[in-house]
């Protein structure tokens, strides 16, 4: 759907404004050198890119995955001198953010599980809620990312892994939110 | 209207994160503004959950009001400590819960109801949502 210019601004609506392809990668390496808040850098930076196109709903999302995606590396990356590579992929139709870094088989299997557990669980916001009763008991770090994710943010995950390296790309339809 | 207690994330020497605790007779009001995006919450807040164990049980509190609309994010890492805080108002006060969210936020919308756990029928009988438009 194509919008307009406002006639009495003579700048883009909304609309016009919400079909902007936007499309941004960053890569960072050594991950070990990565001792400030980088995922909150990202995130804030991506959040003023979007949302100077797209409505705060969003942006949001983009704050939230981002995130979610970027610490879910930072917390359990094994080798010091690899990286993570980061691309977003947005417009009128969907937002795509594809976050690689290199992992073991078995950090894979692990998030494949996850993913394979969110995917075939008939209510997700149950699992969510059962596990985050769960995790809080002994006040387990992460395992909440990607839940959240789906229940919250209605993404749709997908992992991949080639030659030592694991893609978790996020992907979800803007219909009605753009 | 007296402030009770009162705890904030540093970042940089600045406040990213503020949570007040004020109290108004038998009214509690309890705000969350800024960010909680760090690593491990509780090395910021756990005196104040504490506090909030300590000195709301004593207070009489039969009213209460819960406002999120100027938390801007929190990420999974800050789920447990909004669960402690909301947990300590439910356990140590009587009455209605009033719970003032942003009606376009997806976590406050989604997963802030499952933190304070109104699949609990005690909870959810005592939680009244307020969606409110962000300003």
């Amino acid at each position: 759907m194509n919008g307009s210019v406002d006639e009495e601004s003579g700048l883009p609506d909304e609309a016009e404004l919400a079909r902007t392809d936007i499309e941004m990668s960053f890569r960072v390496r050594p991950l070990g050198n990565v001792v400030g808040d980088l995922s909150g850098i990202l995130g804030a930076h991506a959040t003023e890119l979007v949302g100077a196109f797209y409505p705060r709903r969003v942006s949001n999302k983009v704050n939230v995955v981002l995130t979610e995606l970027v610490n879910n590396v930072l917390q359990n990356f094994v080798d010091r001198e690899s990286d993570i590579q980061v691309t977003l992929r947005l417009d009128a139709e969907r937002l795509v953010l594809r976050v690689s870094n290199a992992a073991t088989p078995a950090q894979y299997d692990k998030v494949r599980g996850i993913v394979e557990r969110i995917q075939a669980t008939p209510d997700p916001r149950t699992l969510l809620r059962d596990t985050i009763r769960e995790r809080r008991k002994s006040r387990l770090r992460g395992g909440l990312g990607l839940l959240r994710l789906v229940v919250e943010n209605k993404f749709q995950l997908g992992v991949s892994y080639d030659q030592s390296v694991l893609t978790v790309e996020s992907r979800i339809a803007l219909g009605g939110l753009a | 209207m007296k402030v009770i207690a009162f705890g904030d994330v540093m970042d940089g020497g600045t406040s990213v994160f503020t949570s007040v605790a004020k109290i108004d007779g038998h009214k509690l009001l309890l705000t969350f503004s800024g960010i909680i995006r760090i690593d491990n919450p509780y090395t910021h807040l756990q005196p104040y959950v504490d506090e909030l164990n300590t000195l709301l049980p004593g207070l009489g509190v039969g009213e209460t009001n819960i406002d999120f609309t100027k938390l801007k994010f929190c990420n999974s890492n800050g789920f447990y400590v909004i669960m402690d805080i909301t947990e300590a108002v439910y356990r140590h006060t009587l009455g209605e819960v009033v719970v003032h969210r942003l009606a376009e936020d997806d976590w406050q919308q989604e997963t802030l109801p499952i933190l304070i756990d109104v699949d609990d029928a005690g909870v959810a009988e005592r939680t009244r949502f307020v969606d409110c438009a962000e300003l």
